[in-house]
């Protein structure tokens, strides 16, 4: 979730701070396929990375449109967006708590001695998938050279013959779908609520930070990093300790840190 | 001049939001000329060559790069047809390393399928480039930057290079050995535009030369002639801006 975050940031200078709303919606639009029509949460990953595209669009084109300083004027606008996705989601789901409680994920994985949640090793073999393979398309493919060149240098980008609005587009989209994706492996997780999804912008924004702003490579390593500790925590402590160990990491990294948000800027 | 016409610029008005720089603006550019653009500051030698990659929009006139009309497309489509843009100020991808900044200049398709073969032929005009191929791009001197831009300019194979202030802030030496490598591309059949503030630098290269005043074609002719024009000097010494007497 947080490498979206960053990546639109990265290529629009946009701080989207609906980002957890949208993680949400993704949920929500898990739920409610999952409850009516019985679907594997496996298949209601594609479904509800899909069924975000229309929301990547609008973004975009709202977010282009936005005036400088992008970085200011951009999180008016994804207020606004944010408070009314609550308010929408708020209206179709009413505010109840709702959760993929699917039995087969319940279930415990037997591993030696080991006893896993097969809904949380589901998460993370997921998790470490979309790292895994966002860091190859980034590093190799073509459109990963546009996405990185738009995002240090849009216009320099449009001159050796990148289509900066379609790696903005595409980028869009691919963050949006992670979002609507992470929203159903949350979603079986924890219970999703309307408002659930502030917390989950908070945390996105304070990774973007540790990593340092737009540098795609330390979110991947940053997520990757606080996920296996966050993972190590609750095989090790239990899961009480996974907030506050996590909390006390970020403020941590942000004191130590403290010029990550400007330094990342500066390139 | 028998060689045919790759851009042709006619009565083009340009400018930013409130500001109209290019007033009228006509010239034109013949395959394998080396063609230089002088003139005071705020004449619009940059207005035009942002113009000419699209990055200022054309409010009236017309742009033709070889037959084709190019005013109006996107930068990326008018890259996509051989022109290129070496931007004043080098607009280089700092973080990204010498190796990946040339990838990027051949991005496009074309330029691409060619990239190995382009790359053996710029590495042998700058040498450096291939000493410093890991490095990030910000950590290069001054010198070497503009070397880089200029390479990662060649990587796309354009037709016709548009070079903006490619000698600002280098010294003497640095400027030789960049000449010689403009020499070397020319001769590899690649026409060149080049504005710049150190007129007999450039008037000493070009075969054919604009003088720009004022949003205008002021004088033309062939590079030294100009050099030798009273009004070339005269035009610069009026308004007072001091490139004429810098020694070059």
């Amino acid at each position: 979730m947080a490498l979206g975050f960053s990546m639109i940031l990265g290529v629009s200078r946009s701080l989207n701070l609906a980002h957890g709303d949208l993680v949400v919606l993704g949920g929500y639009v898990g739920y409610s396929l999952w409850a009516a029509a019985g679907l594997s949460p496996v298949l209601l990953l594609p479904v509800a990375a899909l069924a975000l595209a229309p929301a990547a669009l609008v973004w975009d084109w709202l977010l282009k449109r936005t005036p400088e300083p992008k970085e200011l004027s951009s999180l008016v606008l994804t207020f606004g967006l944010s408070l009314l996705l609550q308010t929408v989601m708020r209206a179709i789901w009413r505010g109840e708590y709702r959760l993929i409680a699917e039995s087969s994920l319940g279930a415990s994985l037997q591993l030696g001695t080991l006893a896993l949640n097969r809904g949380r090793v589901l998460a993370a073999v997921a998790a470490l998938a979309v790292v895994g393979l966002l860091w190859l398309a980034l590093t190799r493919t073509r459109w990963g050279q546009a996405v990185r060149a738009t995002s240090i240098d849009p216009q320099a980008a449009a001159l050796v013959g990148i289509n900066v609005d379609g790696a903005r587009r595409s980028t869009f989209l691919l963050a949006l779908g992670l979002s609507g994706a992470t929203g159903v492996l949350f979603a079986t997780l924890h219970y999703v609520h309307p408002a659930a999804g502030v917390e989950l912008t908070l945390m996105a924004i304070v990774l973007s930070i540790w990593a340092g702003v737009g540098h795609l490579r330390s979110v991947l390593a940053a997520g990757l990093l606080l996920g296996m500790i966050e993972a190590l925590t609750v095989t090790g402590w239990g899961p009480g300790w996974r907030e506050p160990v996590v909390a006390l990491m970020l403020l941590g990294s942000l004191l130590a840190r403290s010029g990550g948000l400007a330094r990342g800027h500066a390139h | 001049m028998s060689a045919p016409l790759l851009l042709t610029v006619r009565d083009v008005h340009a400018g930013y939001d409130d500001l109209t720089v290019l007033r009228g603006l006509s010239l034109e550019v013949r395959a394998g000329e080396f063609v230089a653009l002088v003139g005071p500051n705020g004449a619009g030698k940059s207005t035009l060559l942002k113009a000419l990659a699209g990055l200022l929009p054309v409010t009236s006139g017309e742009i033709n790069l070889d037959g084709e009309r190019i005013d109006g497309l996107p930068p990326y489509a008018i890259a996509a047809r051989g022109l290129t843009l070496i931007p004043e100020g080098r607009r280089l991808f700092g973080p990204l390393s010498v190796r990946e900044n040339l990838e990027l200049g051949a991005f496009l398709p074309k330029a691409h399928a060619r990239r190995e073969e382009t790359l053996r032929t710029i590495l042998r005009l700058f040498p450096i480039l291939q000493d410093k191929h890991s490095a990030p791009a910000r950590l290069l001197s001054g010198g070497e930057q503009q070397m880089l831009a200029l390479a990662r300019g060649l990587m796309a194979r354009p037709r016709l290079l548009c070079l903006d202030d490619p000698f600002l802030g280098l010294a003497r030496s640095v400027t030789d050995r960049f000449c010689q490598a403009v020499h070397a591309i020319t001769s590899e059949g690649i026409t060149i535009l080049a504005a710049g503030q150190h007129v007999r630098r450039l008037l000493r290269l070009a075969t054919r030369a604009y003088l720009l005043e004022a949003g205008q074609v002021a004088l033309t002719g062939p590079g030294p002639a100009l050099l030798e024009d009273p009004r070339l000097s005269q035009t610069l010494l009026e308004l007072g801006t001091g490139a004429w007497q810098r020694p070059a």
